[in-house]
């Protein structure tokens, strides 16, 4: 035992030092949250009215909808950057107007299409052991540049009815956004948690070569999780279209960046294992109201960039020394 | 022998695809397109490429060691903006400044704290990307004469960019195959715990290529700037991305430890003589990035790596 633990146990009660051990061991996203309200309970009061903090909500329920899938991703020590071109093609399916189909039917294709990514990411990246980075990118390029050349730079048209009352609608005060952003999210946790896939999750994100030799299906597992990201991404275009109310050739252009720092701040981390569904849901919510925060003091889009990257790098580099000292 | 060895030449990666995909394109692009062949749209290619070509060698540091760096283009696009936002005397060495203190950080972050080289590198790429956009809002600015002279003169019939692109494969060449930081950077790449134990310090090598990479692209922007006349906070958005399609195009493993510096030359050339062709056949120009997706994808597909994932 350090010099340290031996002063730290001799002047600290038990119970003190488990508690302590506790909280520092809690996702930044729940400090973040947590500084962040106190913030603006100094600053700008009027954010934390229940009205904007449900509007934020909803603004948050896209991004906490694909982090879900992001987050399985980054458990297995993979990455999915797809999200981005995934939403392009879904707007595109459901209000360009080239698609003469019955709504369900277009949201149908939507997910057939979003499985059909996902599947090749996973072909790409387990058949082929293409980098999962390189593979996303690239499928983030390729799905961008089809959509930007057949629009021509065409104006798009409204989104679904349907989506638009998801997107749109409430229920009391409650958004639906956000309690399909639940539906999503509680489900999912609970499968993680109670299935033998999830034991999966956790073997390979511990250590993959470990799970591989102890028989775990590490490809199929790898598989499913990337059509599963890709779903997720889907549903979050969806609920994207219909929050915006229209299509756009811009929309969804950051979701890939911020669920990656959500994740990142929910305390998920490449290679531990651990990390749970609730901490990147609090990071989702953290970074719109951060994203709200920062606005409402004045500062602009770039200034939003720079915060964005300073709180990932931050929040990494705090998580990767954080890993460093507990392998001591 | 195996296939893997067939396919591939040593540690310098260069394989059939790398090495034949840009003759096979060179020879098509002469049957289809009878202008390619002229002195002006050779000019035109060499002068397209040399962004890129530099941000490619400096991209190639990184992989060399394993790592990957996507803030290259941001930083294209504040050396672009601080080219038109302070005094020309001293734009170019508080952009070089600059540049390496953004690689000196991505190298902190990935090799002191253990961060992985893409999500420290999406961090800085964010933090920097905001930058120039805070300084300056769109595209704009006067770029001072001399750097504007030195990225579109010619010097006789050839282009002055052929000789950037001749100076900055001739440093990298000497810096990656004659000289002890290269040896250490193929060391670190083919397996960093054997360096290390071999008495190899891991730390300063990978330090010195992300700063190398980040200075590259600088060099990159100020050439750029010169030759579009103009500040452009967006300039080197696909910067990121085109050097690690050209890289992977030329046969460097971005796992590390394999590639070389005509392997990323070669790549460079594929992806200018695409965007060349597609300009030629009158391609939807909208059509470059998904085919760029597309080789992308066929590249790293012939790199079987014996992980799975990141």
């Amino acid at each position: 035992m350090s010099e340290t633990a031996l002063a730290d146990s001799a002047v600290r009660p038990g119970w003190a030092r488990s508690l302590g051990a506790r909280f520092s061991g809690l996702p930044v996203s729940y400090w973040g949250t947590a500084a962040l309200l106190i913030c603006a309970g100094i600053a700008r009061p009027n954010l934390l009215q229940p009205f904007l903090l449900f509007l934020i909500l909803r603004q948050a329920a896209p991004l906490g909808v694909a982090v879900i899938g992001q987050s399985l991703c980054i458990r297995l020590l993979s990455l999915d950057l797809s999200f981005g071109g995934v939403a392009l093609v879904v707007s595109y399916i459901l209000t360009s107007g080239y698609f003469p189909f019955p709504e369900p039917v277009l949201i149908v294709i939507c997910l057939v299409f979003g499985a059909a990514v996902g599947a090749t990411n996973a072909f790409f990246i387990t058949r082929l052991r293409a980098s999962s980075v390189i593979v996303t990118l690239a499928m983030v390029l390729i799905l961008g540049g089809v959509v930007t050349a057949f629009s021509q730079l065409r104006a798009p048209g409204d989104s679904p009815e349907m989506l638009r009352y998801i997107g749109q609608a409430r229920i009391g005060m409650i958004p639906v956004t956000v309690l399909v952003w639940l539906a999503a999210l509680i489900p999912m946790a609970l499968f993680l948690r109670l299935s033998v896939f999830g034991r999966y999750v956790d073997g390979i994100g511990a250590n993959p070569r470990a799970a591989w030799a102890s028989g775990i299906p590490y490809v199929r597992v790898i598989f499913t999780a990337h059509i599963l990201s890709s779903l997720f991404a889907v549903l979050s275009a969806f609920l994207l279209v219909g929050f915006v109310g229209f299509g756009s050739l811009s929309i969804g252009a950051d979701l890939a960046l911020n669920s990656l720092a959500a994740v990142i701040l929910g305390g998920v981390t490449f290679g531990s294992g651990k990390g749970g569904m609730l901490g990147p849901a609090v990071a989702a919510f953290m970074l719109m109201f951060c994203f709200n925060l920062l606005t409402s003091v004045g500062l602009g889009e770039p200034g939003k960039e720079m915060a964005q990257g300073a709180i990932i790098a931050l929040a990494a580099i705090g998580y990767a020394a954080r890993g460093a000292r507990r392998g001591l | 022998m195996t296939a893997h060895r067939v396919r591939r030449f040593g540690r310098s990666g260069l394989g059939f695809v790398s090495i034949g995909l840009p003759i096979v394109m060179f020879v098509l692009l002469s049957l289809t397109a009878p202008e390619f062949f002229s002195l002006e749209n050779i000019g035109n290619v060499n002068n397209q490429i040399t962004a890129l070509l530099i941000v490619a060698l400096g991209q190639l540091m990184v992989a060399l060691i394993g790592g990957i760096d996507i803030s290259v283009g941001s930083v294209v696009s504040l050396t672009s903006v601080l080219i038109v936002s302070l005094d020309p005397s001293l734009a170019a060495p508080a952009a070089l400044l600059l540049g390496a203190t953004i690689g000196v950080a991505n190298g902190l972050g990935v090799a002191f704290f253990g961060v992985h080289p893409l999500i420290m590198t999406l961090a800085s790429m964010t933090f920097v990307q905001g930058l120039a956009l805070l300084l300056l809002s769109g595209a704009g600015g006067t770029v001072p004469a001399p750097l504007i002279l030195m990225a579109k003169s010619s010097v006789g019939e050839v282009p002055v960019a052929f000789f950037w692109c001749v100076a900055v494969i001739v440093g990298a060449t000497i810096l990656l195959n004659h000289s002890r930081l290269g040896l250490r950077i193929f060391a670190i790449g083919g397996n960093a715990q054997s360096a290390e134990l071999s008495g190899i310090r891991v730390l300063t090598p990978r330090l010195a290529c992300y700063t190398l990479c980040s200075l590259a692209g600088v060099v990159a922007g100020i050439y750029l700037t010169g030759r579009i006349a103009s500040g452009d906070p967006t300039l080197g958005q696909p910067f990121g991305l085109d050097s690690v399609t050209a890289i992977a195009l030329g046969g460097v493993q971005l796992s590390g430890g394999v590639g070389s510096v005509l392997g990323a030359v070669l790549g460079t050339i594929t992806l200018g003589l695409i965007a060349n062709g597609m300009n030629l056949l009158g391609v939807s120009p909208f059509f470059h990035a998904a085919l760029t997706g597309v080789l992308l994808l066929g590249a790293i597909s012939l790199q079987r790596r014996k992980v799975i994932g990141i």
